[in-house]
């Protein structure tokens, strides 16, 4: 995919679209303060900023592309303030786009675009087609609930009525992220920051969602804990056929969860590579920078 | 045997009425008199009267001697006389200006435009209780002219605070230019977010106590934050009450009540906010009751810099009325048995679970 | 021309037939027939003061007051008993401002107000029940913030009170609501069935009156229409129970079918909470 000029005021008009493609994301944007010709091509990578110094308005992220087929993870890499949680953000609905459209094959086989679904649909996405795992897992988490009751809200949430039938399936997951059993009924603000992430991602599998967003899922751990947990991630998708958007500043992260990525700057994609090349072979300066301070 | 077991309910109510009507109105101290009440006890009649929503001195004085002086109890009182009274019209649109000041404090300025009057206030005397009786016969004044009227005609005009600071562009300007009919909370319920109107009104009749704790709590408690407010204004004395004639469309002034108004100045100082410009709350409850007043404008601006952050406008709405909340805080004492016998019930069943638990219910 | 306000207000009012104006009444009833139409759903009202105070049945006053007609005759309990002297109140209020037959007979009456039980007898389409709700919102346990108890009905969201059934019977072994057990109503509204004790549950599921619920310090009524369909909330493997009384029976006609008050004691004493289904079984 060709990286899209800046200074374009248009969209890129649409690539080769993938025709297994679980999610695709075209021309996503986002911006705050008012906006016009001008501010986009006041701001960006050459620049060095995302604020444009004359309106004070921010352009946190401008048309973002990509697609993502089931069983394949894609990886947005950047520095804070890159725009990349924006972009997970507003496909997930926590927050509204400006411009843009996401489809996603599992609702309405992706014919409608979800920006444009009311909040409340939005919502119910979240219940079996969508999930996300959160940096801080008391965003993703309630912490005066049970580590099973956390697992029980979705799975009640998309008409699970049967107790032991929730408990056996809390059960399952639970093992699966290697939380110890015995810990299946307290509460999750008595665990450690690493059990609380484990606890999340079970959580974000109770109803086998076609697709996950994973945000900087392991920056706050522990090393040791991390790598845990990166492992534990790493299974999963190998294991389950998810089209999967994985956040990170860390490119350990991105190599280990990732077949391709892009990478951010100032809200604009300047590179769209397979992870591997990425990494052997940066392009864009940026890019350079960022593979070459990992590397060291 | 409690007394909701036993029968003859309606036979122990009308003991228990008849044992407070002869102990109250058959108490051997003098009967008090209307205007006793309505001129001894002044503040008191104010402050029933503001917390019902219903200027009537003398049914006020009525209720606060049938209620032996319990004040939620007059409030009572007065709002279910007032739900029984037709409304015959609708006065017309009160300006806040027309007010024949007996007191009025600046504490913005030192020579704010118009006199400071400190008039009747126990602000700054000393709290001695007197242990001497001070009632005096009542003083004969000269023919034709009450003290009050006298200095009326030397009061030169008032300029008004936030027009001081609006001249100045100090002040957020929020005026309106459309004039939408204010919310009716004796109509309907206000829910959060509520328009400006349901707010103001609903803390016009609030419990004094409830909106000075409202005050206290978001400024002190844990859940709030301290506000800088100064006041511009603090009025008390009459307004004119005037309707529409239904028959030749003339204002006609039929009668006078009086209010406290409060303007308190609120210093910006949010992330989002102007910080070159104040903004204003206000306050207006019936009789004369600063301490209301004062916490009327207060919660006004408070609630309208938080823009439904934080739950302030639920608590205001919902948790200030007087009726509402001692009503509730009281039913406890109706009888509970059958709740309290199903709480029994289910404690034993827990028991029982917990006998009956598996050691390994919740390993795999 | 000069009036009088006495000659602009009309004649002198005296209290009206049912306490209430003809404009509140009609007011109520509308808000009413909108419960009806949305059967579970809690639907604002401009609830008026009356002569009892919050809290103490207002609201179930009002509803009692709006529906009334010359010919209806009318019951009110508390706790299932006649004589309670706050349903004693709300009843010389009902008879004095209206004219209307009481009785304490459940088959006599037509409207029947009642404070956390509803009678034994089986009432028919001819009787309205009126129930006195405390606490209109079956949520408040779970969430405060209003705005959001506002989208969780309107959305049908009502997963965070599953979590709290699921950690209730993980806690406790057994689900631990007492009385007013939130119940789904139609399919769509959970519902709060005031603190009327689960005993009195099923007998609203497909029931053939008509149930009106009244909140008047909250300010909102609904309702279960006739042959409407109300389920507890519970899992399908968790059977719903209702009071065990452990073959106590009532020491006054041995009855083991209705609900029982216990007085406490060495020697434990039962007794029918319904007063009048109990004196009418002794007597037969």
């Amino acid at each position: 995919m060709v990286p899209s000029k800046e200074n374009e005021m248009t969209m890129t008009k649409s690539p080769i679209i993938t025709p297994q493609a679980a999610i695709r994301v075209r021309g996503l944007s986002k911006f705050f303060g008012p906006i016009d010709e001008g501010a986009i091509a006041r701001t960006g990578p050459e620049f060095g900023t995302a604020r444009d110094p004359l309106s004070g308005s921010i352009v946190a992220a401008w048309d973002v592309n990509f697609d993502v087929a089931a069983g394949e993870a894609l990886g947005i890499v950047g520095e804070s303030g890159s725009g990349k949680s924006t972009v997970l953000r507003c496909i997930a609905g926590d927050q509204p786009s400006s411009a843009g459209s996401v489809h996603l094959m599992c609702h309405d086989e992706g014919r409608t675009n979800v920006l444009d679904l009311s909040p409340a649909a939005r919502r119910k996405l979240r219940i079996d087609q969508l999930s996300v795992v959160y940096q801080d897992p008391a965003e993703g988490l309630s912490l005066g609930v049970t580590a099973g009751g956390n697992i029980a809200d979705p799975l009640t949430a998309a008409g699970w009525r049967n107790f032991e039938a929730i408990r056996v399936r809390a059960r399952d997951l639970l093992d699966r992220t290697e939380v110890p059993l015995d810990r299946m009924d307290d509460i999750v603000r008595n665990f450690s920051g690493g059990m609380r992430q484990r606890v999340q991602i079970a959580r974000a599998l109770a109803n086998n969602p076609p697709i996950v967003l994973l945000d900087e899922p392991t920056t706050g751990l522990d090393a040791s804990i991390a790598s845990g947990v990166l492992d534990l991630i790493r299974g999963l998708l190998e294991e389950l056929d998810l089209a999967v958007v994985v956040v990170s500043h860390d490119f350990a992260v991105i190599e280990m969860l990732t077949q391709r990525c892009i990478v951010m700057q100032h809200g604009r994609v300047v590179e769209d590579a397979l992870t591997d090349q990425l990494l052997e072979d940066p392009q864009h300066p940026y890019s350079q920078k960022l593979v070459t301070a990992a590397r060291s | 045997m409690g007394y909701a077991a036993a029968r003859g309910g309606l036979a122990a109510i009308e003991f228990a009425e008849n044992l407070v009507q002869e102990l109250r109105d058959g108490h051997p101290s003098s009967p008090l008199e209307t205007d006793q009440v309505t001129g001894r006890l002044r503040l008191l009649v104010d402050r029933v009267m503001g917390e019902a929503g219903l200027w009537a001195p003398e049914f006020t004085a009525q209720a606060l001697r049938q209620a032996e002086g319990d004040v939620i109890e007059a409030v009572h009182l007065l709002r279910a006389f007032k739900s029984t009274l037709p409304r015959i019209g609708i006065s017309d649109v009160v300006n806040a200006d027309d007010m024949i000041p007996e007191r009025r404090i600046v504490p913005a300025f030192r020579e704010p435009g118009g006199p400071q009057i400190l008039g009747r206030s126990t602000d700054y005397t000393a709290r001695m209780l007197s242990t001497t009786p001070r009632e005096t016969k009542p003083k004969v004044q000269p023919a034709g002219v009450t003290p009050a009227e006298e200095s009326l005609d030397v009061i030169p005009p008032m300029q008004r605070m936030s027009d001081v600071l609006r001249d100045m562009q100090l002040l957020v300007d929020r005026r309106r230019t459309d004039d939408p009919e204010p919310f009716d909370i004796t109509r309907m319920p206000a829910k959060p977010p509520a328009p400006r109107s349901a707010r103001l009104s609903t803390m016009a009749r609030a419990e004094t106590g409830a909106l000075v704790g409202q005050w206290y709590r978001n400024i002190l408690g844990p859940d709030g934050y301290l506000h800088e407010v100064t006041l511009g204004e603090v009025r008390h004395g009459a307004m004119p009450i005037t309707v529409t004639h239904p028959v030749t469309r003339n204002p006609v002034k039929i009668g006078e009540y009086r209010v406290t108004e409060v303007e308190a100045i609120e210093d910006l100082d949010g992330i989002d906010e102007d910080r070159t410009l104040f903004d204003i709350g206000y306050g207006l409850c019936f009789g004369q009751n600063e301490r209301k007043a004062i916490a009327m404008a207060n919660l006004d601006i408070a609630c309208h810099r938080d823009g439904q952050r934080s739950e302030l406008e639920q608590s205001i709405l919902m948790t200030t009325d007087g009726l509402d909340s001692s009503g509730f805080l009281e039913h406890l004492k109706l009888p509970h048995y059958v709740t309290f016998r199903s709480m029994i019930e289910r404690k034993i069943a827990v028991r029982q679970a917990r006998l009956q638990t598996s050691p390994t219910e919740s390993k795999p | 021309m000069n009036s009088t306000v006495d000659e602009i207000a009309g004649p002198p009012h005296s209290v009206p037939f049912a306490l209430l104006d003809e404009e509140s009444k009609r007011e109520i009833r509308r808000a009413l027939l909108q419960a009806v139409c949305i059967p579970g759903f809690q639907v604002p009202f401009g609830s008026r003061e009356m002569p009892v105070a919050r809290g103490w049945g207002s609201g179930g006053l009002q509803i009692s007051l709006a529906i009334v007609g010359v010919n209806d005759t009318i019951k009110v309990i508390d706790q299932g008993d006649d004589e309670g002297v706050n349903a004693v109140n709300l009843r010389r209020l009902i008879t004095s401002s209206t004219g209307i037959e009481e009785t304490s007979e459940t088959d006599e009456a037509t409207i029947v107000q009642s404070r956390h039980r509803i009678p034994e007898d089986a009432m028919a389409s001819d009787h309205i029940l009126v129930l006195q709700v405390p606490v209109p919102e079956p949520l408040r346990g779970i969430e405060r913030n209003m705005k959001e108890l506002e989208r969780m009905h309107a959305e049908g969201d009502y997963s965070k009170m599953w979590v709290s059934l699921y950690e209730d019977k993980v806690r406790n072994g057994v689900i631990t609501q007492t009385t007013g057990y939130p119940c789904l109503v139609a399919q769509r509204y959970v519902t709060a069935t005031t603190p009327i004790p689960r005993w009195d549950i099923p007998r609203l599921h497909q029931a053939e009156f008509l149930t009106l619920f009244g909140a008047g310090r909250e300010k909102r009524v609904y309702a279960i229409p006739p042959f409407t369909d109300v389920e507890p909330l519970t899992f399908e493997d968790v059977p719903f129970e209702v009071e065990a009384s452990n073959g106590a029976k009532c020491r006054l006609c041995g009855s083991e079918e209705t609900f029982l008050v216990e007085t406490p004691g060495s020697e434990s004493r039962w007794s029918c909470s319904d007063t009048a289904w109990c004196r009418r079984k002794r007597t037969k």
